[in-house]
């Protein structure tokens, strides 16, 4: 694979270098050119849709954003072609910021029907600010690229071009391989998993969008250059259309594909042409075919036949078994702080109050089991303590540090790790890459140094795979480290979910039902790899239905009864309390295996 | 006064519009979680096939009724073919893009067919313009926020009263629950897709006679629906019908003074400011985020 | 079983996709027959505006026609390339630069846009070669302040045309009672000036000016204001579909001002207004309803026999077909007095080029020493027509013509 990217890399200098020298006149030089700015915008946005899965519809106005700001430093403060698109890239990436910020409340339909209508303002604006942009009439007269004063021929604005396409596929394709960008797919994959792993999404997601809106800024400011033209109706839906559609045909998500796609898109309208009236039903008859027959795009078809014709082979490097103790101990060492303390935590939805004053403690270093009937609240419990629920009122804190109101990937940064009871893995990850995510709050390296792969970054990302593959091999599925996640049997997949977990080297670990589903082998095993972790000095708790279990492990039990904690002591204690008994069973029995709890 | 009472009239009347296709969005993001993006098209879809029939002969009732017909037809197909395929993926923009995919094809066709021109469709609600306190307004216009208000309670008798209705507002809350219960899922949101182009089909014929049929014509009615019912919260067809007079009658006014271009500036920044205060709309039901 | 066939059949749709996809995009666009002088077109073929590159297609190519038969241009068959700009200006550029460039004609025909024909100047200034414009009426367009100039039209010009329109509106309003309501785009923007400038000629001033964008459905607000300001005469820069709009809502509130257009309302105005649109005045280069000259007639002949067309009334682009058609002729002119297809030569030839026209008399088509004359049809060629009853008729004569 790595190979495969390098030869690409080489092809496409290779292409970038021949062409002009074969064009046999400057339209077809010119074409060629204005497929390097679309290039340079699809590039950008498969950052967006290919890494963090968010679509937007309004390209085409962060596109006109940089022309326009291009176009007007140009021709009024006389910016050469590095300043002009600087500015551009500034601007637009402004607005992108603010663009992103809907997403922390909105997705999917919403989120592309705020990018439509950012397009259509900014087409609106355009318009109107007519002693800006000079309205209708548009922006003429734009003054030929210079650099620094000296003005550009033909073939070099092309290079120009050229240099920032590939200059923008290779960081990208940097990006994509380093922590960013697998944060990024982790966070598109399943949200609620990254923020447990620590990772801040909103970031990233305005990261992503910065990283779209300044490509597209800077495409703007060079097309405004090539064309001397420009004007509100060049910045329409339709364009937002299809810079999406570069990216979808070629391969959301691939190194080339929105690079492939975005030759494809210059030049088919050339083509279309012979369509005459037809034309336009023509593009959409080809944007639903491919919808239905490349929903991965060209390279990502490609890339799948690839990996079915000839799969990885299975990995067999010799796993350091002191690598798990060394990575997980130095974090445990101040055991005595990690205690996980809440007072009197209310939770209420509406006018069900899911969770009553519930005060616990769980001691350094214990396994601490959390019990009740269906309805108890135990999930509200998790789910809040983990930062994905707002108290109502009550604190929380761990090791002597407040927790409440805080953010669920910040509690995370401070100790805390959790598994989910619906298992939420990347499952279009590897199952390495998805213990890697966890360790994503241990890198060092900066956005700069991914981007250009520096030494540093490298020898981080190295390191964290050793240490994912040693975790791997501590929960058994050392074999399966290049499997993707949701090919994984279910049992395995519980497992992947504890060593994701263990990467973040948490203080405190919680197991939300890890046992639901398993076998009674798998049970055992669980068991084992429970007494193992707590071993490490790392503090568990355990929420379960599953009564063996929890008799075999804990060292305290808590049980919850319509959100109160009805009883708090260890197992041979808990297992007799009348109370525990009452809530079970209603009043008589004792507490076994099978039961099948009260609503 | 009469300058306010005229913006009040004229926008009322756009408005009926904005409400109805976005009762369509309505009824089909309850039942399915997705919408035709081609919404909007529908509205062409009715108008010009109402004219095409007139144009070969038929009476005008009948010609509205079977272009209205088309236009179910046509929701129906593009949720089979365009919008359940994609249904399964995680992600919305399968269903997004195949539906632009076929507004776009409709439109060069529409476009084809009448060469670019915009069409009369006769009426008699546009013979004559009638006064109300010195505001003028054709008969027609006042009709549309009437047929949006109706279109509203009829759709509310349907959810309460029939069969098919309860099992779309079940489908709505639980879509497996309902599948369990056995509603035949697939069938009901088909159907609901058609419903909501009916309304679409039934829109474009009313509000022809007033702007005239053209290939284009949908596109903004459609994608401002859209935002109506998303600033009123897309779960709320109450919410829908106020919110979509209202932002006629506030568009007529920005226009009246600032500017045209103005509008779309104001009405578009409204709706992300909505968004952004409130994600579930001013009237729509939260949803609440499970773990 | 099932699995399997869908993974394949997936497959080989996407890798047969993908074959054809890159077939197709191999980038050498040059058209096939370099060898035969060509005119090249770009304008809308898609989109609202796709009726205009109908016509000026259809008027295009029934000069060539007689050219050919004729023997053709220094003995060779002359031939159009049309391309589509679906009214977008880059695409207009990109469709010059393919025209001069790749398909190496003798000329270009601009389109309707005047977006588009802005953003023309300059890639064919860079270019050098000859631009006769055959609709686009943008003042700026032609008079552009290029030396050597390479842009010549055959069309109206929004100056001449405020001019002429101002002067009608004086005969119904001599108090200068006149307000002028233009569409928001290039063309009606572009106009802006041209009227304020044809108003203080004649030494009076708008009363209002008001704008719209395209597919408005209400003007009463606009309407309204003009009203106030007590205007009996409104001079419109609109195409039909808007200027149907205006007068529904002049209809509205219930003021029925004379109103006066350029000739984007001249195409399907009176079918989508109906009575309302009774005489409302329009200004055309020219009709193929009325009288006709022998040549019109001879027009009009191949009109019916190749066009579809069974009765002067179904023509819809009269102007632009017309235009079309005495462009090309004078091209045609131009590269026999030049006698070599280069572009340079053809240019300076176009002003020596005189022509008995369907339009006019072109004596000559174009002056070097005028900058204004870049333009060959003249304030005197404009035609005024009134709508009645659905169709376009000559205003002179109709009932419309009150004499004063």
């Amino acid at each position: 694979m790595k190979h495969l990217h390098t030869l690409g890399f080489l092809l496409f200098a290779l292409g970038l270098l021949i062409v002009p020298l074969t064009a046999s006149n400057e339209y077809e030089l010119r074409i060629f050119m204005l497929f390097l700015i679309y290039g340079i915008i699809a590039v950008g946005l498969n950052v967006l849709i290919g890494l963090t899965g968010l679509v937007s519809l309004g390209q085409a106005g962060l596109f006109a954003l940089g022309a326009y700001t291009g176009g007007i430093t140009a021709t009024r403060f006389g910016f050469d072609i590095v300043m002009a698109s600087l500015a551009a890239a500034l601007v637009s990436a402004l607005f992108g910021a603010i663009l992103a910020y809907p997403t922390v409340r909105v997705r999917g339909v919403y989120l592309a029907v705020i990018t439509i209508a950012f397009g259509l303002i900014i087409e609106n604006v355009a318009i109107e600010w007519q002693s800006l942009t000079g309205g209708t009439t548009g922006l003429s007269s734009i003054p030929s690229p210079n650099l620094l004063g000296v003005e550009l021929s033909g073939y070099a604005f092309y290079a120009v071009l050229a240099i920032a396409l590939f200059a923008a596929t290779l960081l990208t394709h940097n990006l994509k391989a380093s922590r960013y960008g697998r944060a990024m797919r982790a966070s598109s994959q399943s949200e609620i998993a990254a923020r447990a792993l620590g990772i801040n999404v909103t970031t990233l997601r305005t990261l992503a969008f910065v990283i779209a809106s300044m490509s597209a800024g800077i495409a703007g400011a060079f097309y405004s250059f090539l064309n001397a033209y420009i004007s509100p109706d060049i910045f329409t839906f339709s364009d937002s259309i299809r810079f999406l559609l570069m990216v979808i045909l070629g391969g959301a998500g691939s190194t080339f594909g929105p690079v492939v796609g975005a030759y494809l898109l210059t030049y088919l309208p050339e083509y279309l042409q012979q369509l005459a009236a037809w034309q336009t039903f023509a593009y959409g008859a080809l944007l639903l075919i491919v919808m239905f027959a490349l929903p991965q795009g060209i390279l990502g078809t490609l890339d799948s036949a690839l990996k079915r014709w000839r799969p990885h082979p299975r990995r067999s490097e010799p796993v350091d078994a002191r690598t798990v103790t060394d990575t997980l101990r130095p974090s445990a060492q101040d055991t005595s702080r990690a205690e996980l303390v809440t007072r009197a935590l209310t939770v209420k939805f509406g006018g069900l109050t899911a969770l009553d004053e519930a005060s616990i403690r769980v001691k350094p270093g214990e396994i601490h089991a959390l019990i009740g009937p269906n309805g108890a609240g135990k999930s509200t419990f998790v789910n809040t303590i983990s930062g994905f629920y707002r108290p109502t009122s009550g604190e929380f804190e761990i090791a002597g540090q407040q927790l409440s109101g805080k953010r669920s990937d910040e509690i995370s940064r401070l100790g805390m790790a959790r598994t989910f009871q619906n298992t939420e893995l990347f499952g279009d990850m590897s199952v390495l890459e998805n213990v890697i995510v966890g360790c994503q709050q241990h890198f060092g390296y900066g956005l700069a140094q991914a981007l250009v792969r520096s030494p540093r970054m490298r020898r981080e990302e190295r390191e964290a795979q050793r240490i994912a593959i040693a975790l791997l091999d501590f929960v058994g599925l050392a074999t399966h480290a290049d499997d993707e996640a949701r090919f994984l049997p279910f049992g395995l997949q519980r497992r992947l979910e504890i060593a994701r977990a263990l990467a973040t080297r948490p203080r405190i670990l919680l197991l939300d039902e890890p046992a639901a589903g398993l076998t009674t082998q798998e049970i055992d095993e669980l068991a084992t790899m429970i007494r193992q972790i707590a071993a490490l000095g790392i503090t568990v708790l355990l929420i379960e239905h599953h009564v063996e279990l929890i008799m075999a492990v804990a060292d305290t039990v808590t049980v919850l009864d319509y959100g109160q904690v009805i009883a708090s002591a260890p197992p041979s204690v808990v297992q007799r309390d009348p109370r525990v008994i009452e809530a079970y069973f209603g009043g008589q029995g004792d507490l076994q295996p099978t039961a099948k709890a009260n609503p | 006064m009469s300058t306010i009472m005229q913006y009040i009239l004229s926008g009322l009347a756009i408005g009926g519009i904005y409400a109805l296709v976005a009762l369509g969005f309505h009824i089909m993001w309850s039942s399915a979680k997705a919408v035709n993006f081609a919404h909007g098209d529908t509205l062409t879809i009715g108008a010009l096939l109402t004219i095409m029939l007139l144009a070969a002969g038929l009476p005008l009732w009948l010609a509205c009724l079977l272009a209205i017909a088309a236009g179910g037809v046509f929701g129906t197909l593009v949720e089979r073919f365009a919008v359940r395929p994609f249904a399964a993926h995680s992600g919305s923009i399968g269903w997004m893009l195949a539906t632009i995919a076929i507004g776009i094809m409709i439109e060069s066709l529409a476009t084809i067919e009448t060469n670019g021109y915009s069409l009369p469709l006769p009426s008699p609600g546009v013979e004559r313009a009638v006064r109300i306190l010195g505001a003028g307004v054709y008969p027609q216009e006042l009709l549309i926020p009437l047929v949006a208000v109706l279109a509203t309670l009829g759709l509310k008798l349907i959810q309460r009263h029939t069969l098919v209705g309860r099992a779309m507002q079940a489908i709505a809350h639980d879509k497996q629950a309902a599948s369990l219960m056995g509603i035949n899922v697939n069938a009901v949101v088909a159907l609901s897709f058609g419903l909501a182009s009916l309304l679409g089909a039934a829109a474009g014929i009313l509000i022809a006679p007033v702007v005239q049929a053209s290939a284009t014509m949908g596109v903004l009615l459609g994608l401002k629906g859209f935002a109506v019912a998303i600033i009123a919260g897309i779960t709320s067809a109450p919410g829908v019908l106020v919110v979509g007079l209202l932002f006629g009658v506030i568009e007529k006014f920005v226009e009246g003074y600032i500017s045209t271009a103005a509008r779309e500036i104001v009405g578009f920044s409204l709706m992300i400011l909505v968004l952004l205060i409130a994600p579930q709309g001013l009237f729509g039901k939260r949803e609440v985020v499970k773990v | 079983m099932n699995i399997i066939t869908n993974k394949t059949s997936q497959l080989i749709y996407g890798s047969s996709f993908a074959v054809a996809t890159l077939l197709l995009s191999s980038p050498s666009l040059a058209a096939t027959d370099a060898q035969q002088p060509c005119i090249g077109n770009s304008a809308a073929i898609t989109g609202p505006a796709a009726f205009s590159g109908q016509a000026i297609r259809t008027g295009a190519e029934i000069a060539i026609e007689e050219i050919n038969q004729q023997g053709g241009v220094l003995g060779e068959e002359l031939r159009l390339i049309q391309y589509d700009d679906a009214g977008a200006p880059p695409r207009a550029v990109d469709n010059t630069r393919r025209i001069a460039l790749a398909d190496n004609c003798i000329a270009i025909l601009g389109g309707y846009h005047s977006t588009a024909a802005v953003a023309q100047v300059e890639p064919v200034h860079a270019i050098g070669i000859p631009y006769i414009g055959v609709w686009a009426a943008n003042t700026s367009v032609v008079e552009n302040g290029r030396d050597p100039n390479f842009m010549f039209r055959v069309s109206a010009k929004d100056k001449w045309v405020a001019r002429f329109l101002v002067e009608e509106a004086l005969k119904v309003s001599p108090t200068g009672k006149i307000a002028f309501f233009y569409e928001n785009t290039g063309w009606g923007n572009g106009a802006l000036p041209d009227v304020n400038a044809a108003m203080s000629e004649a030494g009076v001033a708008l009363v209002a000016a008001e704008t719209f964008n395209w597919n408005d459905q209400d003007m009463t607000p606009q309407v309204m204001r003009a009203r106030d300001a007590g205007a009996e005469v409104v001079i419109v820069w609109a195409l039909d579909r808007e200027g149907n709009q205006l007068l529904r809502s002049m209809d509205r509130v219930g003021y029925m001002p004379t109103m006066i257009g350029a000739w984007g309302i001249s195409g399907n105005l009176g079918e989508l207004a109906g009575p309302l649109a009774n005489g409302v005045r329009v200004m055309q280069t020219y009709s193929f309803m009325g009288q006709q000259s022998e040549l019109g007639e001879s027009v009009l002949a191949r009109l019916k026999a190749d066009y579809g067309i069974d009765d002067p009334r179904e023509i819809r682009a009269g102007s632009g077909i017309a235009n079309a058609y005495d462009a090309v002729h004078i091209l045609a002119d131009a590269i026999e007095i030049a006698g070599s297809y280069d572009w340079e030569a053809v240019r300076q030839a176009l002003y020596e080029v005189n022509r008995d026209g369907l339009i006019a008399s072109y004596r000559p088509a174009f002056d070097a020493s005028d900058p204004e004359r870049q333009d060959a049809l003249l304030p005197e060629h404009y035609l005024l027509t009134a709508w009645h009853d659905g169709v376009l008729i000559p205003f002179a004569g109709s009932p419309y013509d009150t004499g004063d």
